[in-house]
């Protein structure tokens, strides 16, 4: 469990970034904080492995408040996914994944095993683990940036907006992957973004902040669509525009269905069930 | 190469306009003209030369001989050895002053940075000559080899440290947070992270830094080291050929630099092909 009492942070010359957060995260749940930039979320998950450390307040793991601990220890027992993956270009794939865990003083051979397990479970071909990351897609380079923070098997993984830099057709798929893994691997997971349509596949629970770090609304999903709490949430996640009131068109015979700005969301199930075989959209290297 | 060929000439492209015909007539008339002038001063040289009797078989035959070559190759030798052991302790002992003056001790920064300014503003001729005249007033005296390594090692670290520490200034600053998150320890980070891409960034420099080390050992002239520019001095004494040796001793003194600026380019190149990332 990941907790955050009245946790302020003020950056010297007094910019607020956070100002009195409060936080619960159960064990094997995923959490999403999403708010657009300036709402402290970037600055909120880096606290829990004090890339961050709040000026007041404090953030504690099992009970643990996280100020005792030492700093590069927690990293190493944190995973972190970062946008644009942070792999490190002087090294293969395979030593990218085996960072941390021949750090943590992990045998070389048994890790580098790991790490093409791995490689399997996040979908990437055993053949890329000699490639430098340069040699990969953005969305093969992902891939490899959460094999990384899975290889020391850390009961926590931080994600910070990482799939932000790949385009739509990989982000999805890369969502796809990443709910695929939670179900199998049931990490907590602090995932941060500005995306809400991300936000609300991808957590467990959301959490939308304002800027300052104030919580405007915490909930599943659900919740947050059934019922926004306020002007802010509704217009955030797009229900004041009716973004998200879909009605049905007849269009040649089928029943298609159709946003407020009238884009086609799709057509009613029934009437799908004849192309269900169609697979997802494969990966190309750019 | 050809890829970077390829690009550079689309960076001209985007930067200057492509000349019409008629900039293409002036920039070959131009071309012509100054071709044609080059050679003139060519010629002029040449026949300056032969009027003085500079061109004379005779004085040029005798770099074929082997005492003579042997003379001038030990003069090489000595410069590749003086070059290339000043190089091996200056090279590694300007990374450690990089290291030192970025480091987050005031002290430490404060010394590498006195250090670096000192060595890099003098001319190392007078460090040269600090060795061969002043030091030994006060009774400390080197090995004439020495006397000629020793400023080399001092001027050339100062100058290498500040190539290592552009080098890992250029490396990206998301490496130096990625490494962080990951869990490695400001130190890891600095050796298997930064260091590795810094060196490589600039090993054409380094390589460059080698060329300068190698032009410096000439100074070996003044401590009477036996050089390649000093077996020449040497050897215009015996011969009296002043022009017909400096010449020859430049020409070896250029294919080696062109060799090693080769060296510099192809790795520039390989490393750009390989892992240009970030």
């Amino acid at each position: 469990m990941i907790g955050f009492e009245n946790v302020r942070k003020e950056y010297p010359g007094g910019t607020l970034a956070v100002q009195d957060f409060n936080l619960e995260i159960a064990s094997h749940e995923s959490v999403v904080l999403v708010g657009s930039s300036g709402s402290g979320k970037t600055t909120l998950m880096r606290m829990i492995n004090r890339m961050v450390d709040p000026t007041s307040g404090r953030v504690h793991i099992d009970g643990d408040d996280v100020a005792s601990l030492d700093p590069v220890q927690l990293r190493r027992s944190i995973g972190y996914v970062m946008q644009a993956s942070g792999l490190l270009p002087h090294r293969t794939v395979l030593d990218n994944i085996t960072t941390v865990p021949v750090l943590r003083g992990t045998a070389k051979r048994e890790a580098r095993e790991r790490a093409h397990e791995l490689m399997e479970t996040v979908g990437l071909e055993a053949a890329l683990a000699g490639r430098y990351p340069s040699q990969l897609s953005g969305g093969q380079q992902q891939r490899v940036g959460v094999a990384r923070g899975l290889a020391a098997d850390p009961n926590i993984l931080l994600m910070d907006e990482p799939f932000g830099a790949v385009d739509p057709i990989v982000r999805h798929e890369l969502q796809r992957e990443l709910q695929r893994l939670q179900h199998e691997l049931r990490k907590t997971i602090v995932f941060v973004t500005h995306d809400i349509d991300e936000a609300f596949l991808l957590g467990d629970r959301v959490v939308i902040l304002k800027p300052g770090g104030i919580i405007a609304q915490v909930g599943t999903p659900q919740e947050i669509l059934a019922d926004p709490a306020d002007d802010f949430v509704a217009s955030f996640v797009g229900a004041d525009r009716g973004a998200r009131t879909l009605h049905i068109e007849r269009v040649d015979g089928r029943d298609v269905v159709v946003d407020a700005d009238g884009r086609p969301a799709g057509v009613l199930a029934a009437q799908t069930a004849g192309r269900a075989g169609d697979g997802p959209m494969g990966e190309r290297p750019s | 190469m050809s890829a970077s060929t390829a690009t550079s000439s689309t960076a001209t492209q985007v930067l200057f306009d492509a000349p019409g015909p008629k900039g293409r007539r002036r920039i070959l008339l131009l071309s012509v003209l100054s071709m044609l002038a080059i050679a003139a001063l060519l010629a002029g040289a040449l026949w300056q030369f032969h009027a003085n009797g500079q061109l004379d078989p005779n004085k040029w035959i005798v770099y074929l001989r082997v005492d003579y070559l042997a003379f001038l190759g030990q003069g090489l030798w000595g410069t590749l050895k003086v070059t290339a052991i000043a190089a091996v302790v200056a090279f590694p002992f300007g990374l450690l002053l990089a290291l030192a003056r970025i480091s987050r001790f005031s002290l430490l920064s404060g010394a590498a940075i006195t250090w670096i300014e000192f060595f890099r503003g003098i001319p190392m001729l007078l460090v040269v000559y600090a060795f061969l005249l002043a030091l030994p007033a006060f009774g400390v005296t080197f090995p004439r080899f020495w006397m000629l390594v020793i400023p080399m090692i001092l001027v050339s670290s100062a100058s290498t440290a500040e190539v290592f520490r552009a080098g890992i200034k250029a490396v990206d600053i998301g490496q130096h947070e990625a490494a962080a998150a990951i869990g490695l320890s400001r130190r890891d980070a600095m050796f298997s992270v930064v260091l590795p891409q810094a060196v490589r960034l600039v090993l054409p420099s380094l390589i460059l830094a080698l060329v300068t080390l190698l032009k410096d050992s000439t100074l070996g002239y003044v401590v009477s080291y036996n050089e390649l520019q000093f077996q020449g001095k040497t050897l215009v004494s015996i011969t009296r050929y002043l022009v017909q040796t400096y010449l020859v001793v430049s020409l070896i003194y250029i294919v080696i630099n062109f060799l090693l600026t080769r060296i510099a380019l192809v790795l520039d190149a390989r490393m750009k092909a390989r892992a240009a990332s970030s």
